[in-house]
């Protein structure tokens, strides 16, 4: 039923020139001060999309990937370079918030102002300005000038004039994030009541949750083609796992980075003279005898890298090299985990593991291995030790490092558990 | 392709008089005279205008202050729209990046705003003409003709200019040297008979020439305007308009990417 599209979306692509240097006055296009030359870069590639009546569409996907550029070309502020988008119904965009708010007229004064940028016409506003204010929960202030209003008071006057033009098409931008909780909830049963009363809602968002709640339809876009649609929970469900293996991936980039340039840096006599010892913790953090010494502890992941960010479910390696200073009767070996705040989560060593260490190599390396690491989302910290068979600390290293951990489980605390709920 | 912008503008409507009520109230919000000096600025212009000119000029014209004071208040307002009315769309960048709404409304506005601004200074030239003594006739009449074709006039100018300043900021500074010059080459401030006949020939293709000598026919002289005059007037601001809309209607759509 094509009367029912209110949307339509045809082969769009937009380009947007990124000029390296742009000439803005006529000396500088005949001199050629500034080069001219630009590269285009794609916001939108080749998208087709129908909305229905009704829909709540949300758009999904990290920065750049065009679903701005989308939305400002459904409400006409921008044009697409190729294809084609037509637009049946009456849209307000909540993208602009406050347009043409003028500091020194009142806030009645600017709810006209701002009400017929929208298109309304005077008859149209005169109707609507009651419930705009009593929706602003300004009361008497909307008799004072706008440069007076907190930035609060300003975004509820911007926000109940948007969301009060009563819209067939509704675009939202990032903006649910005005006013405290109470006005949030409001906003949130407003737009529960356009849905009710038919109108199409066209939402960008990074809050996954609200999006899941509301939408009928996730788009998710990367590099201005659409990569995924359908159910809401289950695109965000992949978009989740995605967006987790990126950050494990951007952290691996940044720490091996981070350690390269700290072992360049210790090539440079000067700056690494001060630090000849490569582990330097204060004392309530590091302590023992150091008969035994951790030369260093790493975090490897399932493709042998050394990581300080781990995605749950994949096996895990922790090591650690050591130094034997002056031999002893017996050693344990231990590894522990703890939470940002420093509650201990899990902790194992190998005398609980069952293994006697009485004779070692003088420089080695322990290994903890993991099959299938199952701590939460959240950031952690890892602790190292090695203890004799007195469990007198020899070099106890409390929080060695920090790692965080994406897990695809929504679940809220430190661990998953393996479940399935039942109802009778 | 005219017929859809007109269409558009019309459904806007209430856009265009909340932005020029804006602007003419906050001209001079907030100042202790408020809009009185709406009245004041041109009463004092009159004043110094007729003291310094007739000194400097040496000309025995009948009246000078009316003479020149029923010419200069159209020239400012033609020439204050074309000047603001071409940085508006660059001005109102915000507005343009962020919300659909006919781009338009911006230059229009702005003439919209100084025409008003006109009416309201009607108020201080018809009791000058009064005052001294000037006698007025059913020709007053013409008074909303002569003006329509100077609104026209302006705005085609003001479509032009602000689209392409988008692009051209040199605009700004080429539009001030260019009235500078348009301002003497138009009998405002002193009659066209001081030219000789050769040069008053070729400045009588300024469009604003007829334009002006409307407005002192109809307020000073009581008489009709030169009508083949004011309607070559007339002709190239339609022209213009018609070149300005084109213009607008083409450079628009990448407004919010060039700004």
């Amino acid at each position: 039923m094509s009367e029912q599209t209110v949307i339509s979306i045809k082969n769009v692509s937009k380009a947007f020139k990124i000029y390296r240097d742009k000439p803005l006055t006529i000396k500088e296009k005949f001199l050629k001060l500034r080069s001219n030359e630009y590269s285009n870069f794609y916001a939108l590639n080749d998208v087709s999309l129908d909305i229905k009546k009704g829909e709540t569409v949300g758009l999904i996907g990290h920065n750049g990937c065009g679903k701005s550029t989308l939305l400002k070309l459904i409400t006409k502020i921008l044009y697409p370079d190729s294809g084609e988008i037509e637009v049946n119904g009456r849209i307000s965009s909540l993208i602009e918030l406050g347009a043409g708010f003028h500091p020194d007229f009142t806030g009645r004064e600017n709810i006209y102002i701002n009400a017929s940028i929208f298109g309304l016409s005077r008859k149209e506003i005169d109707g609507k300005v009651d419930e705009i204010i009593r929706f602003s929960e300004l009361g008497d202030f909307i008799e004072n000038p706008v440069r007076t209003y907190s930035s609060g008071m300003y975004m509820r006057l911007a926000f109940s004039v948007a969301i009060n033009v009563n819209p067939e098409i509704l675009l939202i931008d990032e903006i649910l994030s005005v006013g405290d909780a109470n006005f949030q909830k409001k906003c949130y049963d407003k737009i529960e009541g356009f849905k009710n009363n038919g109108a199409t809602i066209v939402i960008v968002a990074h809050d996954l949750g609200t999006l899941e709640k509301i939408c009928d339809r996730v788009i998710w876009m990367n590099a201005g083609k659409i990569v995924e649609q359908g159910d809401a929970d289950r695109v965000i469900d992949l978009y989740t796992q995605h967006m987790n293996k990126k950050f494990v991936e951007q952290t691996q980039k940044e720490y091996i980075n981070g350690t390269m340039k700290q072992a360049s840096g210790d090539e440079n006599p000067q700056i690494a003279a001060p630090k000849q010892s490569e582990l330097e913790f204060s004392e309530d953090i590091r302590w023992g005898s150091k008969e035994v010494e951790i030369i260093e502890a790493r975090i490897i992941n399932r493709n042998g890298e050394s990581t300080n960010a781990i995605s749950a479910g994949e096996p895990v390696t922790i090591e650690i090299d050591y130094k034997v200073n002056k031999p002893q009767k017996e050693y344990i070996f231990g590894v522990g985990f703890y939470t940002s705040e420093r509650v201990l989560i899990y902790g194992n060593n190998t005398e609980i593991g069952k293994l006697k260490l009485r004779s070692i190599q003088p420089r080695g390396t322990v290994k903890f291995q993991i099959d299938e690491c199952n701590l939460l989302s959240g950031h952690y910290k890892l602790n190292v030790a090695v203890v004799d068979g007195d469990h007198r600390a020899l070099d106890f290293i409390k929080y060695y490092m920090d790692f965080s951990v994406v897990s695809n489980d929504k679940a809220v605390g430190v661990l998953s558990i393996k479940h399935h709920w039942e109802v009778d | 392709m005219i017929l859809h912008m007109f269409k558009e503008i019309i459904s806007y409507r209430q856009m265009l008089i909340s932005i020029v009520r804006r602007d003419l109230r906050s001209r001079y919000k907030g100042s202790f005279l408020g809009f009185l000096w709406t009245f004041i600025n041109p009463l004092l212009q009159l004043i110094v205008y007729s003291i310094v000119f007739p000194y400097l000029l040496r000309m025995n014209q009948e009246n000078y202050p009316m003479f020149l004071f029923v010419a200069l208040l159209p020239w400012i307002f033609f020439v204050t729209s074309v000047q603001s009315a071409t940085t508006s769309i660059v001005g109102g960048a915000n507005l343009v990046k962020k919300i659909y709404f006919p781009r338009v409304i911006l230059p229009l506005s702005v003439v919209c705003t100084n025409l008003m601004n006109y009416i309201y200074g009607l108020v201080i030239v018809f009791s000058a003409l009064l005052l001294t003594g000037v006698h007025l006739t059913l020709n007053v009449l013409w008074l909303p003709v002569v003006l329509l074709t100077l609104f026209l006039f302006a705005l085609g100018l003001a479509l032009n200019l602000s689209a392409l300043y988008v692009r051209f900021r040199d605009l700004e500074h080429i539009v001030g040297v260019v009235t500078f010059v348009w301002f003497y080459v138009t009998p405002i401030v002193f009659p066209i008979t001081i030219f000789p006949q050769k040069m008053a020939d070729i400045i009588g293709y300024n469009p604003m020439v007829p334009i002006i000598n409307s407005f002192r026919n109809i307020l000073l002289y009581g008489k009709q305007p030169e009508w083949g005059a004011l309607m070559y007037s007339l002709v190239v601001g339609i022209i213009l308009l018609t070149i300005g809309t084109w213009v607008f209607r083409k450079s628009e759509k990448t407004f919010a990417e060039d700004l």
